[in-house]
Parts: structure tokens; sequence; C-alpha cells
């Protein structure tokens, strides 16, 4: 049974182990569930993302534009709902339509016209962001406060509670079913996998790569429209620059899940892991009392150690002849 | 190879073609555009872009990327600023910015070719660490109260024309020939080209590669001392991304993200371009929160358009050399008849 996980999933599970019984340790109240639960609130919009930039980045491909797409949609939300009028769950809806259609231009750019996909979601990381901008200042709304004003009933849709757990867990949960039964369980999912290792042996063998690739980016595209309504309403209020600082944390996410950065492996649990123990850690180190604007430190650390502990053959060996003891 | 070289060279006289349009087309709607003394103007707020393009250069041509040119420009800027505030002396702080640039650029060097992490993670990762690094030094303040003589350097002028601009400009040339004509130059562009024929050719691939950030780094430091001159404070987030336009800028240029392809003065003219689209805007009286949507959709428009050019050129040369293949198999095997 313990053979049939992959290792590196085994070593974060320990990380983790390790991080609460540590900073349970330096600061008891870590140790309350309602506190660690609550904070899901701050990475579960990471998270998301990080589920399927995972998939982006299987392809070999790479996404930045993630953080953009969630200010563009966050403001559409708000557009729609607080200045055009519209029902609030329209606009939600139409909100993360139109981030699945960032993620569609990407993929049809990175696919069909064959362009790297670093400069295509570069480019769509400035254009996203800039669009978002440009509603705002269209629709006569304040950028620095944002577009407020939302429902009660919406604002509940992240900050409320089921039975005691919080619903960024659930979302958290459900969309790490979603992405595992995809990506692990689904034709489609063997599909991005052998995309990724090696994209002309796959189009030989008759899988539209070009499609696979560009549904990557869709769904993508998908997921940070609903991390963006989720950070709105989770905040109440949209504002362009929502997402500006994630870039970071969702590769550190995806990379230090296991997944590699060249493509062909990796998968969402590791991700998952990942993104647990990222968003444990600030929080932790917060509770310990260091300030936050330090904590960028240990996360640049943390990447690349485990990029290089993951890259380094001699490293691996290591670390599986420790295991193995 | 002579066919190479002509392609590149198209590659930036589109560039070009493209800056002058700009400024054309702007100029119409708004003759003050194309002053002289606002071209001045455009070429000294795009210094900056400039010598972090041209670093930035470096890294491309060898198939990697430097992300933490932001953060190496905001930790330069925040030590050197320091020191000339605390009334060290300028040779002090270029040294100790150059010093920085260095040791960042064989981190992150090292960091690629020894411990194979890749460029954009580790440059990624170090960029967060710098920064961190840049609010401990200052402790979360804004280094102000600079001595004037200093911010007087890049107002300085001979003959009318920025000085520090002549500078960069008579640099800019010089790494290009330098890139372009120089065995050691050609090796940047030769691994980013193929890596392992470099290896095979007997080029020391890893050094040139922790010398292309090492350069990077420094560009970017200097920069910083740029940065210091003409703005005159630094505050905590300064320089914060400003990688991505510098990307941006490079690839406008014609430098390819792959590696092996651009030059120096092509990522100069992007740089160019990505910073006078703000003043364009500014002279056709749009708001200025068009900005990132406009440089964002001129670069996926102008990348693309580039890649369709490119892959039709590469098709009809392929065509070019199967029909000659096959005319010559034809040939031979008449003359076997024969």
């Amino acid at each position: 049974m313990l053979k049939k996980i992959p290792k590196w999933n085994l070593v974060l599970v320990l990380t983790l182990v390790a991080e609460i019984i540590i900073f349970g340790l330096i600061n008891p109240r870590f140790w309350n569930v309602n506190i660690l639960l609550n904070s899901f609130n701050d990475f579960t919009g990471i998270a998301i993302i990080g589920f399927f930039v995972t998939f982006v980045i299987i392809t070999g491909g790479i996404d930045i534009s993630g953080g953009s797409i969630i200010g563009l949609t966050s403001v559409v939300t708000g557009i729609l709902s607080q200045v055009a009028g519209l029902n609030i769950w329209l606009s939600v809806l139409l909100a993360i339509i139109v981030g699945g259609l960032c993620g569609l231009l990407n993929g049809i750019l990175i696919a069909y016209a064959g362009v790297q996909a670093m400069i295509i979601t570069l480019g769509g990381m400035l254009l996203y962001g800039g669009v978002a901008i440009v509603l705002v200042g269209l629709s006569g709304a304040s950028t620095y406060e944002g577009i407020s004003g939302f429902s009660q009933q919406f604002i509940n849709l992240t900050n409320g509670k089921l039975m005691g757990i919080p619903h960024s867990v659930i979302l958290f949960v459900v969309m790490l079913f979603i992405s595992y039964v995809l990506l692990h369980w689904t034709r489609y999912g063997r599909y991005i996998y052998s995309t990724g290792i090696n994209q002309n042996a796959a189009d030989y063998s008759g899988i539209d790569t070009r499609k696979i690739i560009t549904s990557t980016y869709v769904l993508s595209g998908l997921s940070a429209g609903i991390a963006g309504v989720m950070l709105t309403s989770y905040l109440g209020s949209a504002r362009a620059d929502f997402g500006s600082e994630y870039l970071m944390p969702i590769l550190t996410a995806v990379v230090l899940g296991g997944t590699l950065i060249t493509g062909g492996k990796g998968g969402v649990i590791g991700t998952a892991l990942a993104s647990i123990i990222v968003g444990f850690l600030k929080l932790g180190l917060q509770m310990g009392g260091m300030q936050t604007q330090y904590i960028g430190l240990a996360i640049g650390l943390l990447l690349i150690i485990s990029v290089s502990f993951l890259g380094v053959p001699e490293f691996r060996s290591n670390v599986r002849r420790l295991l193995k003891r | 190879m002579p066919k190479l070289i002509g392609i590149t060279k198209h590659r930036e006289f589109r560039t070009v073609i493209f800056l002058v349009l700009i400024f054309l087309l702007v100029g119409i709607v708004n003759s003050g555009f194309i002053s002289p003394g606002n071209i001045d103007n455009a070429v000294k707020s795009s210094l900056l872009y400039i010598v972090l393009a041209v670093g930035m250069t470096f890294v491309l041509l060898t198939g990697n990327i430097d992300i933490s040119v932001g953060g190496v420009l905001g930790l330069s800027a925040a030590v050197s600023g320091t020191i000339l505030r605390d009334g060290g002396s300028v040779l002090i702080a270029v040294i100790a910015a150059i010093g920085i640039g260095v040791l960042i650029g064989v981190i992150n060097g090292l960091g690629v070719t020894k411990l194979k992490i890749s460029a954009f993670i580790m440059t990624l990762g170090m960029n967060e660490i710098i920064r961190v690094i840049q609010v401990i030094y200052t402790d979360g303040q804004w280094v102000e109260n600079l001595p004037t003589h200093f911010k007087q350097l890049s107002q300085m002028k001979i003959f009318g024309v920025n000085t520090l601009a002549i500078f960069v400009i008579i640099a800019v040339v010089l790494v290009h020939l330098y890139l372009s004509k120089s065995q050691k130059g050609r090796y940047f562009a030769a691994i980013g080209d193929n890596e392992d024929g470099a290896v095979l050719v007997g080029i020391s691939v890893n050094k040139v590669k922790i010398l292309s950030f090492v350069i990077s780094s420094v560009c970017a430091s200097l920069a910083g001392l740029v940065f210091v001159s003409q703005i005159g404070f630094i505050s905590t987030t300064a320089g914060a991304g400003i990688e991505m336009t510098v990307i941006a800028a490079a690839v406008l240029g014609g430098v390819s993200l792959s590696g092996g392809v651009g030059s120096v003065i092509g990522a100069a003219i992007g740089a160019i371009i990505m910073s006078s689209i703000n003043s364009a805007l500014v002279f056709l009286k749009v708001p200025a929160f068009w900005n990132n949507a406009i440089s964002g959709s001129l670069l996926i428009i102008i990348v693309v358009t580039d890649v369709l050019i490119a892959r039709r050129a590469n098709n009809k040369a392929k065509k070019e050399r199967l029909n000659a293949r096959v005319l010559s198999v034809h040939g031979e095997g008449v003359k076997l008849e024969c």
C-alpha cells in the first residue's frame, strides 16, 4: 500500500506533520483546528489555480497569467452585479466564463500558433490585468477602494460554514477531487501526461495534442476565474489588483508538489499538499511572531531547495535510501 | 549562415519601422510628441529599461531567463543609495552595486548550472529572497534625502544631449559588436541554439552560462544606480514587476525566449517602444489606465505575427530543400544509368 504512494508525496506529508508539531510547540494556539481550517481562506485561491496549472506544466507549458485573470474576473463580477445591476449569480457565472475565455485565448495562441507559452502568458498577464484596470477606470469606480456593496448572500459564499467546516475548505476539497479524477482516472488525464512526455509521439499515436494543450489552459483560466470570484466574496470588494502577488505562490505550490517544470511528471495531490504546507508555514511564522514581509524569504528558500532536491539525482537517491531504512 | 544573419537583420529592421511608426502616428495627432525635447525625454526615460534589456539579452540568448533583475535593481539601489546618503563616495556606491550584481549573478548561475534548477524557478525564488533582504536592509524604510550631486549625474548634458544617454547608446553598440563579431561573444548564441553542439565544439557551456547571469545581474545593479540618480528616492518596492516589462521589451525586439536568436540593439529598441507607449498615451490624451492593456496586446500581436511569418519562411525553405534533394537524387540516378 505504501509503495503505491509516490515517495515525494510521502515526504510532503511528513513535512506537513513536522510543521504542525513544530509550530504547535512554538505557539499552542496553532493546534486549534478552527484556526487551521480558517487559514484555508488565505490559500484556497492559490491551490485551486495550482491544481490546473499543474495540468499545464505537465503538458510542458507554463501559465503565469493566473494572477491577472483573478483581478479581471473579480472586476467583471463587480461591474456586472453592482454597476450593470445583473443578478449576482449570473454575473459570477459570466465572470468565470470570462476567465475560461482568457485561458482559451492563451491556449489557442500557444497550441495552434506555436508561440512559447511563457511569452503568451506574459502578454496575457499584462493584457488581462490591463483590461481589468481599464474596466475599473471606465466604470468610474475608485481604483484603490474597488467596487463594493455586495449582497450578504454573496459574501457568505466563502465566509460561511457548513457543519463547522468553512466553505473554502469544501471548495478546496471539491476542486481537488475534480482535478484528481480528471488527471488520474480518465483517458483525458493520460493524454495530458503523454503530451508532456513526448508531444510528437503522442501526435503520432492519434492524440490531438493541440486540443489537449488548449484545454489545459482553458481549465487553468476557469480555475483562476473561480479563485477570482472566491476572493471577491471573501474580501467583499472587487479590485483589479487582486492576485497580483499570486504568481510566486502558485508556482511554488506546483513545483514544491513534485511536478517537473519540464513536463511529463507530477500530480495534483502533491500540489494540494504543497499549498497546505506553504499556507501553514505562513500562518505558523506569523503566529510565531515573524513579520509578514520576511515570510517571502522562507518561501523563496523553500522553492529553490525543494527544486534542487528534486532535480539532482544524488539528492533523490539519498532520500530513497533514507526512506528504505 | 548568411541567410540567418539576413533574417535577424530583417527582424530588427521591422522593430525600428514599428518604433518610427509609433512616433509618426502619435506625432500626426499631437505634433508635440516628435519635438526634440520629447524624443530626448523618451530616450532618457527608457535608459533604465535599455540597460536591463541588454543584460537580459545575454541570459535569453543562452536559452535561460532571469526574473530576479527587478529584485537586484531594488537591492543595489537601496544599498548604494544608503551609502550615498550617509556621505560615502560615488565610487564606493558603484563598487557596492556591482558587487551585489556579481554575487547574485554567480548564485543564480551556480543554481542553474550545478544544481540543475530551471532558470525560471531559480531566479523567481531568488527575486523573492532579494526583496526580503532589501526590506531587512532598509528596515522597511524608504531611502530618501540623496545628495543632489548624484542626482545631477543623470541630468548632465553634452551638446544638448543627455550624457548618460550617449554613454548607454555607445555601450549598446559595443556590446552588439562583441556579441555578433567576437568569438567569445558568439558563444552565448551558440549555446542557446544548440547546447549539445556547443559542448562538442569545446565551449565550456557552464562557465558561459554563469557569465550570462553575472552580466544580467550586473546590468540590473547598474540600472539600480541609474534609478537612484533619475528618481532620487528608493521605495521598498522599487523595480517590482519590472522584470516582466524587460522580458517583453526583449521579445518585442526580436530576442527569442528559446535562445540563440536576437541582438541587444533589438532589445534596446524594444525597451524604447515599451517605455514610449506610456508617454504616447499621454500625448494622445488617452487615460493612463490603458497602458498595460495596450502593451500586453501589442506584445501578443507582434509575437504571434512574427512566429507565423517565420513559420511560413521555414516551410518555404523546407520545400526548397526537399525539391533540391529530390532533383539531385534524380540527377544521380540518371548518371548511374548512363
